[in-house]
């Protein structure tokens, strides 16, 4: 069955969380994107796969909204509403999470005091109650626990002193915290050592594979592929989306590397 | 008082200190309106002495060790902490002693001028730890005489509250051998500031430390000029200051090292940075070394910038919205400057004032 015809049905069903169309970006007037669709539905795990430029990074901040991120051409919807008219703080409280390549470090403010700020920001923002300091650290140590994180470590300045793999850890943490809908990772394997790419596989595993979420991978390599097991691959290359597939795509690009699919596109 | 006798923008000194209304902040009269101080006190055990326009309320104090009269600030020099005159607190500790807790002292101004001294010597393996809070409006001049005599340890945290007028503070301190002096301030009101401190370094083996954070907004001027002289060898010193300015505020600190010729082996550092929150606003940062010894290890840095934009895209990623994102990300950027105080109570009360200086929520 061809994924394209798989993707149309899945369009037709009406049940799409985030629908991107011919999707066209620049950073700094250089354009990036060059017309990216993609659907995805609740209940999927997507990755995006591609060499070095090919604007696996500015999809995700396009899409998270960061500025000097501009979108020229096209459109993306959330749950039906147009992602591009909502502040970034805004995009976090419909559901959509940012999983950053370089976490921020933030002297001085600990992991509680910073989470329980954007979980309480958030639900203000959707007209929930505010979760008390004791419901929270409750539901903080919960998701530490779950994912083998110390947690004394939150009570530290969030990732301030911490290493690539904790820093990661860190924000598998948070999405636990945050529970979100949509879990855009940007590259969350890169500079991991195998326990902690096992970590944060079983992170994703654990707090995004339900049938009510769903994520979009990011990455370089198939290596975290081992451990989430993404329904459909994408390779995106020179700003464009060039092949769709199931995770036997991952493990041919692994085999054979980029070079075919940038050679065809030279052609 | 006349202008003539204050010094001006011309002096290098206080070239980014504006006392042109000095004088008329003087010339009013306190009102006297009570005001509770409640919130000021925080709770650790130790003794507490309160002062209302730079008199001594008995009734709402507790002064333990610390005597109220006569006392020598030693600033004969100072522009401004000569003007504080020679009555005010001592703190007199002996040999081995230590307070019971900090010492904490609340100062109310209620309009006018008002001027104290302050006079601290601690003997030989003293140990105290001094906070002050200076709330109200109007002028409030102090100056303070620091002496430590070999290995004892002070640690002065204040608070420089004032909803207007002016506040001004001089420190003249003497360090003794292997003694450990820490100055911690925070300016976080609505009126404008100048602090002072001269701290030599007579012991070897010594430590001085004077830093903190400076918050200003609308046309508030900041302005701390700290000098550490090193005249011993061995020794170490901290100067470590965060300037923020928002609006049309000018936020302003110079520090100096100076190491005299004998004093090798001493180990200087200096941290300015500054955080510009408008395009209106102005950071200056003056670090300055004079260096007469051969074998010292001097290290400074200096920078000036924005908030960090990556930094505040992540915030907002989490939901965060813009003004709270900048108070969390304003309060690491001071953060540094307030963890240098030693109790954890005191420390955390510091950190509540800057939070709520930056509207930050809790």
């Amino acid at each position: 069955m061809c994924f394209d015809c798989a993707q149309h049905e899945r369009i037709w069903n009406g049940n799409v969380m985030l629908k991107i169309e011919n999707l066209h970006a620049e950073v700094d007037g250089k354009a990036i994107l060059k017309g990216i669709t993609l659907s995805i539905n609740p209940g999927e795990i997507h990755a995006i796969m591609g060499p070095n430029g090919a604007g696996k990074s500015t999809t995700a901040y396009v899409l998270g909204g960061r500025p000097g991120y501009d979108v020229t051409e096209g459109s993306a919807t959330f749950d039906g509403k147009d992602l591009f008219e909502m502040e970034p703080h805004e995009r976090a409280a419909a559901g959509l999470f940012l999983g950053f390549q370089y976490p921020v470090e933030i002297p001085g403010v600990s992991n509680l005091q910073f989470l329980r700020t954007a979980l309480n920001a958030q639900r203000k923002a959707r007209g929930e109650a505010e979760l008390s300091g004791g419901e929270f650290i409750k539901l903080a140590r919960k998701e530490a626990d779950a994912l083998g994180l110390d947690p004394e470590m939150l009570k530290r300045p969030v990732n301030v002193g911490f290493s690539g793999g904790e820093k990661k850890r860190n924000e598998m943490v948070q999405m636990g915290i945050i529970a979100p809908k949509l879990a855009i990772l940007d590259e969350t394997d890169s500079g991991l050592d195998i326990d902690a790419l096992k970590a944060v596989g079983h992170g994703i595993n654990t707090i995004m594979r339900r049938p009510d979420r769903a994520v979009l991978l990011i990455t370089h390599y198939q290596r975290l592929l081992d451990y989430v097991k993404p329904d459909f691959v994408h390779v995106l290359a020179a700003g464009r989306i060039v092949r769709t597939g199931g995770p036997e795509l991952a493990h041919e690009l692994e085999r054979e590397g980029y070079g075919q699919i940038t050679d065809e596109l030279a052609a | 008082m006349s202008l003539l006798a204050l010094p001006s923008a011309r002096d290098e000194a206080w070239r980014w200190s504006d006392l042109s209304g000095l004088p008329a902040i003087a010339d009013g009269q306190p009102t006297g309106a009570p005001r509770s101080v409640d919130d000021l006190w925080i709770d650790t055990p130790g003794p507490r002495l309160l002062f209302v326009d730079g008199v001594y309320d008995a009734s709402r104090s507790a002064p333990g060790p610390v005597r109220v009269g006569a006392a020598d600030a030693n600033a004969g020099r100072h522009a401004l902490g000569k003007l504080a005159g020679s009555t005010g607190w001592t703190l007199t500790l002996g040999r081995d002693a230590a307070t019971e807790g900090p010492v904490q002292i609340v100062h109310i101004s209620t309009g006018g001028a008002n001027h104290l001294a302050a006079d601290i010597r601690l003997d030989e393996d003293a140990q105290a730890s001094i906070v002050e809070s200076f709330v109200g409006e109007g002028w409030v001049n102090r100056a303070a005489s620091l002496r430590l005599a070999r290995s004892a340890r002070l640690m002065v945290a204040r608070r420089f509250l004032h909803e207007s007028g002016f506040q001004s503070h001089a420190d003249t301190a003497e360090i003794g051998q292997a003694a450990s002096l820490t100055i911690a301030s925070l300016v976080a009101g609505q009126a404008d500031s100048r602090l002072d401190g001269h701290l030599t370094i007579t012991g070897i083996e010594a430590f001085a430390e004077a830093g903190g954070a400076l918050l200003g907004r609308k046309k508030q001027r900041h302005d701390a000029a700290f000098v550490v002289r090193h005249a011993a060898a061995h020794g170490q010193s901290r100067q470590l200051w965060r300037a923020v300015a928002d609006e049309q505020a000018v936020t302003s600190t110079s520090a100096r090292v100076e190491v005299a010729r004998d004093a090798q082996k001493t180990d200087g550092e200096q941290s300015l940075r500054g955080l510009l929150m408008a395009r209106t606003a102005a950071v200056n940062l003056k670090p300055e070394l004079e260096i007469f010894a051969d074998d010292v290890k001097c290290g400074h840095g200096a920078t000036v910038g924005e908030l960090d934009r990556n930094s505040l895209f992540y915030l907002a990623s989490r939901g965060i919205p813009p003004v709270e994102a900048r108070a969390i990300l304003t309060h690491a950027f001071v953060a540094d400057a307030l963890a240098r105080i030693g109790e954890d109570a005191v420390r955390e009360a510091f950190e509540a004032t800057a939070n709520s200086w930056l509207g930050m929520i809790a």
